[in-house]
Parts: C-alpha cells; structure tokens; sequence
C-alpha cells in the first residue's frame, strides 16, 4: 500500500468516525398541567439535580446541558445557573437541605432573606432533575502497539449505556407541583480498530438532555 | 540523596539524553511519593437572618493546621496527605460570620481581653474524625469524604489566658458539647486527577457540614437551653461521656 493510499485511508477513517453515530432509543412520559400559556415573561427558571441519593448524582453538565437546550430555544427564557444558584442560596440547597416536596417551600420562605432573594431573582419555576447515566454492559478487547515504522491498534470493543432521568415541575408562586417529565434512553456503542479505532459513539445522554430539554421548552416557552 | 542518584544515573550522557533520563527518573520518584492535597475552595456566606449573638471562635493550632496522612498499605498505592486546616479556618469564618451578628476570633491574651464585654460566648471547633475514600478503595467510582466535628461552647469569662500566653479552659465549664458529622462526595471525571477530586469531595463535605451546623444550631439542646435561660455549664461527667460516645 503506499503512503498515499494509507493517509488517504486513515483520513477516511477519521472523517467516518466523527460522522458515525450509534443508534439510541428514547422514551418520554409527560404529564403537564397549569401551563403558562403567555410564556413566563420576565420571571425565572431554575434547573437543579438531585444529589442526596447515596449511590448516583445528577450531573451538573446534564443539568446545563438541559439549560442551554431551552436558551437556544427561547432566548426569552431566563434559566439561572445551577452552580451560582446554590452558591446565592447557601445552605439551603445543598444535597442535605434541599427541599424535596412542595410543602417545604413555606419552610424556606419563613427565612426573610431567602424570601427575599426569590423575589429579587423573580423565581416562577423551579425544576428538579433526578436520574444519571451509566455504564450497562462492555466486552471486546483491543491491542495498540508502537513500532519504528508508525502505531497502531487493532481489536473490537462494545458498550452499552442507559439514561434514566425525571424532571419534576414546581411553580414557587403556587407552591405546587404542575408537571412531570420523565426520559429514559438506551444505546450501543462501538470501537472497532484497524490501525486507526473508529468510535460509534451512540449519544445516549445527549438524547436523554434533547428529549427533556424539547418538553421544557414547550411547557415554558410561549413560541412553542 | 536524589540529586547523588540522577548524577550517578546520568554521568557520562549527553545534555539530551542526561535531561529524558532526569525526567524518567523524576516520573518514577513521583509515583512513588506521597500524593497531598491542600484543600482549597471557595466558600459562600450563608443566606439566613444572623442571630443576634457576638460570639468569639477560637482556633486550636490542631484545628487550623489539620491534616491527615495516610500511609499506603501497597506497593500499588501511595501515602496521602490532605491538609485541610486552611480551608477549614476560612470555611468557619465565613459560615459564622453570616450566621451571627458579630464573630470574633480570640487567638491569644490580648485579643481575649479586648473582647472581655463584647462576645456572648466562644465556640471552639475540632475534627474529630476525617476519612477519605478514593475509587482504588472501594472500586465504585467515586472519591469520598466524611468528616466528624466536635463544637464546644464556653462563657468568655471561663476562657483563661496562661503565663506564656496561651489560653486554657476548665472542661467543667463548657456549657454545651456537642459532635456533627459530614459527608462529600464527587463522581470521576474526565482528565479529573485524584488529587482534584478529594479536594472537590473535602469542599463538598465542607459545605454540607456548614449546612449541617448552621441548621441545627439552634436545635442542640444545650444551645436552647443556653439561649433561653442562659449559661449552665455541663458537668465534666457529662463532657467526659459525651466523648467516650463520640469514639
């Protein structure tokens, strides 16, 4: 073979390798209700995850992930950031003290500057996501090498994931829960390798953040 | 000792090959060195109506330079060394200070007598108890933090200053003693070294235990107790086995 062909084939491979995609399967239950037909206007959102369970947390890149989702799709929408969010209201939304039903929003609003704090960030809805993504099944083995004459691999690897997320609506106004969303997504993904690995990535959790981020954006947004 | 070994290991190589070998070599050292993480972080002031106390803080030099090392029980493991002493001082400062109308730190003799009718009681914070986990120990990819602190509280009329300067306390006259406990925890991450990730899990911890204290507070008995009908200091029976529970 002779160096062009190789380059030209080991450019291919590369080009192949960002194009392909693993498929993904998705499922969204919805259950909505009380929705602000006029769109939220000048209030806010927030979008936080569940972390008190001892064996998983939400991540916070799926939680911005679902943030930027609805800001591309309503630039009218204004999603606070998780991270500074907490950061303002600290100690009051750290996995120990979040409130986990309707009910303790009156709790937290008995402290004055909290209170206070909502009104000034103009909080309409709070949204909490609980789920994370994980790793189901791997097998394959693959062989890379380096050599005088160049490096490369050679083998077969498989993975499977699974992402299991439900968002949960709260409206601060009312002090109620107006909606459930839940998604679940599952993919295979693939490395073959012939000198060069070529991932077949499924996007499982990219699916996952597109499914709930589409649903919450037609909730809250009047363009939808 | 290393610099007679690199010399020794590199004499009679060129500079080229002279500096990959001291690199080598340097790799090969630092696997095999203690791995230590200065906790550091950035600490919020906490959102919540300050009570109205003036209370005084006073570090321990055990508290404000802790540290744990823990020695590897492998070849395949290093030692650790987590300082978290720094970060724990700056932690406290900034919870106390947004949760009481006024906090003082009593360091020594002359800050304790500028403060004599200013400060309606002291608090003294201690870790009691620190342990880390990191996923070549438990194989869950996970990198943990739990921590145990014992808070004491005492009337600054009870904190005495010693010849030398020092301050020293009666442990009859605590008039509340009481222990909190702590937990972080951070997922692995991509091109998240361990080091990072116990640092992120002590910071966790940190805050949770703020949270902790800082909603409970009110709620320790002898707090209450105190709060309402004033100082009634513990018996050194009482303090005595409150410790021996806390092991």
């Amino acid at each position: 073979m002779s160096k062009i062909t190789r380059r030209c084939l080991i450019a291919g491979l590369v080009v192949a390798a960002s194009i392909l995609q693993g498929c993904v399967n998705a499922t969204v239950d919805e259950m909505t209700f009380l929705e602000p037909t006029e769109g939220i206007g000048d209030a806010s959102v927030v979008i936080m995850g569940r972390r008190h369970a001892p064996d998983y947390e939400t991540e916070f890149d799926f939680i911005e992930c679902i943030g930027d989702h609805i800001r591309r799709g309503d630039n009218s929408i204004s999603v606070l950031h998780e991270l500074e969010f907490i950061n303002m209201m600290y100690p009051w939304f750290e996995p120990r003290t979040a409130p986990l039903r309707t009910d303790d929003i009156d709790k937290l609003l008995a402290q004055q500057r909290v209170a206070d704090r909502f009104e000034e960030l103009k909080l309409e809805y709070m949204i909490w996501i609980d789920g994370s993504t994980v790793e189901t099944n791997s097998s394959g083995s693959m062989t890379c090498g380096v050599g005088p004459g160049g490096a490369g691999c050679f083998g077969f690897g498989t993975w499977g994931n699974a992402s299991d997320y439900e968002a949960t609506i709260w409206d601060f106004t009312d002090e109620i829960e107006v909606g459930r969303i839940s998604a679940n997504t599952s993919g295979q993904s693939y490395m073959p390798a012939v000198v060069v690995p070529i991932p077949i990535i499924a996007p499982v959790q990219g699916t996952a953040c597109d499914s709930l981020g589409d649903q919450l954006l037609k909730y809250l947004s009047a363009k939808m | 000792m290393v610099a007679r070994l690199l010399d020794l290991i590199t004499s009679g190589l060129d500079g080229y090959h002279r500096v990959l070998s001291a690199l080598t070599v340097s790799l090969i050292l630092t696997a095999c060195g203690a791995r230590e993480v200065v906790v550091q972080g950035n600490f919020p002031k906490p959102l919540m109506d300050p009570l109205p106390l003036t209370v005084g803080v006073i570090y321990t030099d055990e508290f404000a330079q802790h540290e744990i090392f823990d020695e590897a029980a492998g070849r395949a493991e290093s030692d650790w060394l987590v300082k978290t002493g720094d970060a724990q001082v700056e932690f406290w400062n900034t919870l106390l200070s947004g949760m009481f109308e006024g906090v003082v730190q009593i360091k020594d003799s002359q800050s304790l007598a500028a403060h004599q009718n200013s400060v309606d009681a002291v608090i003294i914070p201690a870790v009691a108890d620190l342990q880390y986990t990191i996923p070549l120990h438990t194989n869950i990819k996970i990198y943990e933090i739990w921590m145990k602190y014992r808070f004491k509280m005492v009337a600054l009329e009870d904190v005495h200053s010693n010849e030398d300067g020092d301050l020293s306390i009666n442990p009859d006259q605590y008039f509340a003693d009481w222990t909190l406990t702590a937990y972080g925890k951070t997922p692995t991450a991509f091109l998240q070294s361990d080091e990072e990730a116990v640092n992120l899990a002590a910071v966790v911890a940190l805050r949770d235990a703020g949270a902790n204290f800082a909603t409970s507070f009110t709620r320790v008995p002898d707090i209450a107790t105190w709060m309402t009908e004033g100082v009634q200091p513990l018996s050194s029976e009482a303090t005595e086995n409150k410790g021996a529970s806390d092991e």
